[in-house]
């Protein structure tokens, strides 16, 4: 980030600048004696998650709730965050739709109206598209973490984390340049449209600009009690890679590989549990396994590469209080807090239509790995998600290591032609 | 009687009139609570019209879903006015329920409930799997909400009204239906088959009358929440849905006309009250079902004659 | 050629699983005329017994296995005891209250687990059969099937060659005769419900090294069991134990060679065939109503 020309707003605005300034101040007030002034006059303002909670979906929302509240907490403890001419405590207003769009509109509403936030954080799919006419006629800035749920008339929806799928095109890329031997490909994913295949359709269009052939797709529903059938069938197309689009059952399908006796390259979209990975197989059958999300403990998360603060100590807490419940929402919703805490210091205020302009204004606005830019005119119509760098992770001696930081946004450049066109190819929404 | 009836009519008539009062008094997401609460009413009402003839279907929900989808693809995709979507989503689910009662009448009892459900989460996976046109598993989206002067039906209280019109007329049909001499007919056709039949009722015709009518008012029922919501997914069509209809009716009570309306409307109250244990939830209705079952099997429209019979006995002392 | 075989191998394991869940939801319709909805959460507390026991605290796998059984049973007949039997003249009100106890299975195996992902329990047998070239057998699914055509071939014994056995086979054929025979009901379902709960927890905990474990996973169980019983025949056990395997042949070659939706749907289609041509299954005897 510091190698990367930064922009007027960066400089002012940095997230690790404002906790150093912040925990600075505050060590000064304590050493010199003077009360605790900001932690007195401290209003708070509110921020909702409108999240799967409990049910299937509960993995990729609850993580979060527990995320955002240990930042939240970080950020408090330090004496609040200042926007515009007030100090501010953050606080998490929740509510658990269980992935049912009749209560995500009732939970939506809720928050806007009875709990009054500033923004409504989100997962996507059909609890989004049940909620955007009211939020959109309501200028309701919500959050997304799946791009795909952005259309021409969703002005005030934006995804400033995950860029789900987008962002496996590095894995791929990375891989292709590792071992150039590589030719086939296979791909598993769900039967879904927002997550199964728009990701299929982003893993073909990284293949093709890889020059890896895609010899089979494979897509199961939710109903899966047994993946031998699956692999035995796409594993009789020779595939050189297997790539795994979705991530709610990489253990049982890499056993499968492991027992099939696959011998070439795994990528994954993700891969939580690699851990439970590693006691079904082996340490050496998941040496080099490829995927997208790492540990947040990982040393390549260095300041100059990821912009959250202090990962380690938030990966440790996390663990602490909720091990076993770890994916990757868990740093991702409380990246997208610390985005709009950004934005709404940029704006100086906390109202939800100044802080998206804020945001949109700024031409390289913050995300995880560094900064991004905004995009999705090309695919939806609207450049309302931000996409920049993103890690490439993979499995040595048995621990998920970033190998390298790719850009996304400049294979996105080069290539969404590609990628619209394997869209198109699975009747995928597209302009 | 007279007086049993005088009281039938003002219960309801001040229960109308609380209806129409309340929105205003509510919370907000509570608003919209009582719109989809509304709309369960006509769900499990419609519901029981089929239980009438002592068939219980699984199939119930996914022709609500095929009037939702009806209406999603009818006013989204062709223009047709929601005005006349709505009332053709009950024809639609009619017209389906017709095609598919040839199948699923060569069944009784344990096997049809068994069937219905096969044929229904046919028909639910047949939404996920043609994308065209039923958008796969993420549904249909940005469907249009009713247009009528300026009232604005995407506000919760303009809507509810007009749900709580739609559902009212629905209920009224639903009730002269039974007490007509169809819904009599559709009783004998419970409790004593063979009978009716050696009387020249034929109890397929009847039976499959009962699932065609009561597949019109659920197909409704869909496409007023559609034209809420905005989007249909079949996700929301599913087996687990379908069991809190059956729970309702059930723990409702399906003898009278009142039971199942009350076990949906009590149910999804103390549903909504436990939100904040909200993991446990579903084992909270596990417990209250089986209670229900073992000390309450006639549902919770038992209670008033229960409370009556008391009052009575204590005035006659 | 490789796929054909391994496709073999893949439908026996699955039809072993598939006979193991429907044979005991046949035979507590059958005995005692209950529709159990919660037998697929039997299966999946039999695979959480395991992950708690034997993954998290190290209890060895076959006396976890053994504890599970035990387990499942003993919930299998308090389901009987004070659930069923109070609502054998309602077979409606039994239906409702195994609904309920699934809801509190589910719960209770939330409770027990935590929302995280789905746990997995690494298997006790490691390694894999191999023929280079034809086939690849995991150790773990060998002893899965070898349980499971064991558990099926004691369950027939005890049906044919014991008095016990016998009693059940009457009750399933007309209860109200077996009764004026003299065979005392409580016990005979009772013994019906403990062979499902012990077939169930068995099933589950010999699925639960090949599996992701989570609170729902009895959904797939329920639906599974309910074609196979339908396709076999009501109350009929071999029919259902052929069922099983044809079933799983069927839904391993589609699945392999066109798609898994696909093999689902023509399962759910095959069984609406059946119950409009022959209502009474494959194998079925029982007139219905």
């Amino acid at each position: 980030m510091t190698k990367t020309p930064t922009s007027v707003f960066r400089q002012r605005f940095s997230r690790r600048r404002f906790l150093g300034t912040t925990l600075a101040g505050m060590g000064a007030a304590l050493t010199t004696g003077l009360p605790k002034v900001g932690l007195a006059d401290a209003k708070t303002v509110r921020l909702g998650m409108n999240i799967p909670m409990t049910g299937d979906y509960a993995p990729w929302g609850l993580p979060g709730l527990y995320g955002c509240e240990i930042v939240a907490a970080n950020i408090n403890a330090a004496g609040g965050v200042k926007i515009g001419n007030d100090t501010y405590m953050i606080e998490m207003a929740s509510y658990d739709h269980g992935y049912d769009t009749e209560k995500s509109v009732q939970g939506f509403k809720k928050l806007v109206l009875e709990d009054d936030v500033k923004m409504v954080m989100m997962l996507g799919g059909s609890t989004v598209a049940s909620i955007i006419p009211w939020a959109m006629r309501k200028k309701m800035l919500t959050t997304t973490l799946l791009p795909s749920d952005i259309t021409p008339d969703t002005e005030y929806l934006v995804a400033t984390c995950e860029s789900h799928p987008l962002y496996n095109v590095t894995g791929v890329e990375w891989l292709a340049d590792k071992f150039p031997e590589a030719k086939t490909a296979a791909i598993i994913t769900t039967n879904d449209i927002e997550y199964g295949k728009q990701s299929a359709a982003t893993y073909n269009a990284a293949f093709e600009v890889a020059g890896i052939d895609v010899v089979d797709v494979n897509f199961h529903g939710f109903d899966v009690a047994d993946f031998a059938p699956i692999v035995s069938s796409l594993l009789s197309k020779k595939p050189d890679v297997f790539c795994m689009a979705t991530d709610v059952y990489t253990t049982p399908i890499i056993e499968q590989l492991f027992h099939q006796g696959f011998k070439g390259k795994i990528v994954s979209c993700t891969c939580d549990g690699y851990l439970d990975v590693i006691a079904k197989t082996s340490k050496e059958f998941v040496e080099g396994l490829t995927f997208q999300f790492p540990d947040f403990d990982d040393p390549a998360l260095t300041p100059d590469k990821a912009d959250f603060p202090d990962p380690a100590g938030f990966d440790a807490a996390f663990n602490k209080d909720h091990a076993g419940e770890w994916s990757a929402v868990a740093w991702e919703y409380p990246s997208i807090l610390l985005n709009w805490i950004e934005a709404a210091q940029a704006a100086g205020s906390i109202e939800p239509e100044p802080v998206l302009s804020a945001m949109k204004a700024n031409s390289s606005p913050a995300h995880t790995f560094g900064p991004g830019k905004w995009w999705g005119a090309d695919l939806w119509g609207l450049d309302n998600a931000v996409v920049g760098n993103w890690p490439v992770v993979a499995i040595n001696d048995g621990k998920a290591r970033i190998q390298e930081y790719r850009s996304v946004y400049d294979w996105l450049q080069n290539n969404a032609g590609v990628l619209k066109k394997h869209m198109q190819a699975l009747d995928l929404r597209t302009v | 009687m007279g007086a049993n009836k005088l009281t039938h009519v003002a219960g309801t008539a001040a229960l109308l009139i609380a209806l129409v009062i309340l929105p205003g008094h509510l919370k907000y997401h509570h608003q919209d609570f009582i719109i989809f609460l509304t709309i369960n009413v006509l769900v499990v009402v419609s519901y029981r019209l089929m239980t009438l003839t002592g068939e219980w279907s699984l199939i119930h929900i996914v022709m609500m879903g095929v009037g939702a989808y009806t209406s999603a693809l009818l006013s989204k995709n062709l223009g047709v006015s929601v005005w006349l979507s709505i009332p053709l989503a009950g024809v639609s689910a009619g017209a389906v329920a017709a095609l598919l009662s040839f199948p699923l009448f060569r069944m009784t009892q344990f096997y049809f409930l068994i069937g219905s459900f096969a044929v229904g989460e046919a028909i639910r996976l047949a939404w996920v799997y043609f994308v065209y046109p039923f958008g796969g598993s993420s549904g249909i989206n940005t469907i249009p909400s009713p247009e009528l002067f300026t009232i604005d039906f995407m506000e919760p209280i303009p809507y509810f009204y007009l749900v709580l019109a739609v559902v009212t007329l629905c209920l009224l049909i639903l009730h002269r239906i039974e007490n007509s001499r169809i819904g009599l007919t559709l009783h004998a056709v419970h409790w004593k088959s063979p009978l009716a039949e050696s009387v020249g009722v034929n109890a397929w015709k009847y039976r499959t009358l009962a699932f065609i009518i009561a597949s019109i008012f659920v197909g409704v029922a869909g496409a007023l929440k559609v034209h809420y919501l905005g989007n249909v997914t079949p996700h929301q069509f599913g087996v687990g849905t379908m069991v809190f209809v059956l729970i309702w009716v059930i723990v409702g009570g399906y003898n009278t006309f009142y039971g199942p309306i009350l076990g949906a409307i009590v149910l999804s109250i103390l549903d909504e009250a436990f939100r904040a244990f909200e993991a446990i939830r579903p084992a909270i209705y596990g417990v209250l079902l089986i209670a229900a079952i073992m000390f309450m099997p006639r549902g919770l429209e038992s209670v008033p004659g229960w409370f009556r019979e008391r009052l009575f006995r204590k005035t006659a002392e | 050629m490789e796929l054909f075989l391994q496709s073999v191998v893949n439908s026996f394991i699955q039809g072993g699983f598939f006979s193991l869940w429907a044979v005991g939801l046949v035979l507590v319709f059958g005995v005692m005329g209950v529709v159990n909805f919660a037998h697929g959460e039997l299966v999946m507390v039999g695979a959480y017994s395991i992950w708690v026991l034997h993954a998290q605290y190290g209890l060895p796998y076959i006396p976890a296995l053994c504890m599970a059984v035990l387990l499942v049973t003993t919930i299998g007949v308090l389901m009987e005891r004070f659930l069923f039997r109070p609502k054998r003249e309602d077979p409606l009100g039994g239906l409702i209250n195994s609904l309920g106890v699934l809801f509190i299975l589910q719960v209770a195996a939330h409770v027990v687990g935590g929302t995280g992902p789905a746990k997995q329990v690494a298997p006790p047998f490691s390694g894999t059969f191999v023929i280079e070239e034809f086939l690849r057998v995991p150790y773990q699914r060998l002893f899965a099937v070898a349980v499971s055509v064991a558990a099926l071939g004691l369950l027939w014994f005890f049906l044919t060659r014991t008095r016990l056995g016998w009693s059940l086979r009457a009750m399933a054929q007309d209860r109200e005769a077996a009764a004026l025979q003299g065979i005392n009901i409580n016990r005979t379902s009772m013994i019906a419900i403990g062979v499902s709960g012990a077939l169930a927890g068995l099933a589950g905990a010999l699925m639960a090294p090949m599996t992701s474990i989570h609170p729902h996973m009895g959904h797939n169980v329920i639906i599974t069991a309910f074609i196979v019983t339908i396709v076999g025949g009501i109350g009929s056990l071999s029919g259902a134990v052929l069922a099983a395997v044809l079933y799983a042949f069927l839904h391993t070659f589609v699945t392999a060679y066109i798609s898994g939706t696909v093999a689902t749907m023509s399962g759910l289609l095959i069984m609406v065939l059946v119950l409009i041509v022959k209502p009474t299954g494959i194998m079925g005897k029982r007139v219905s109503e």
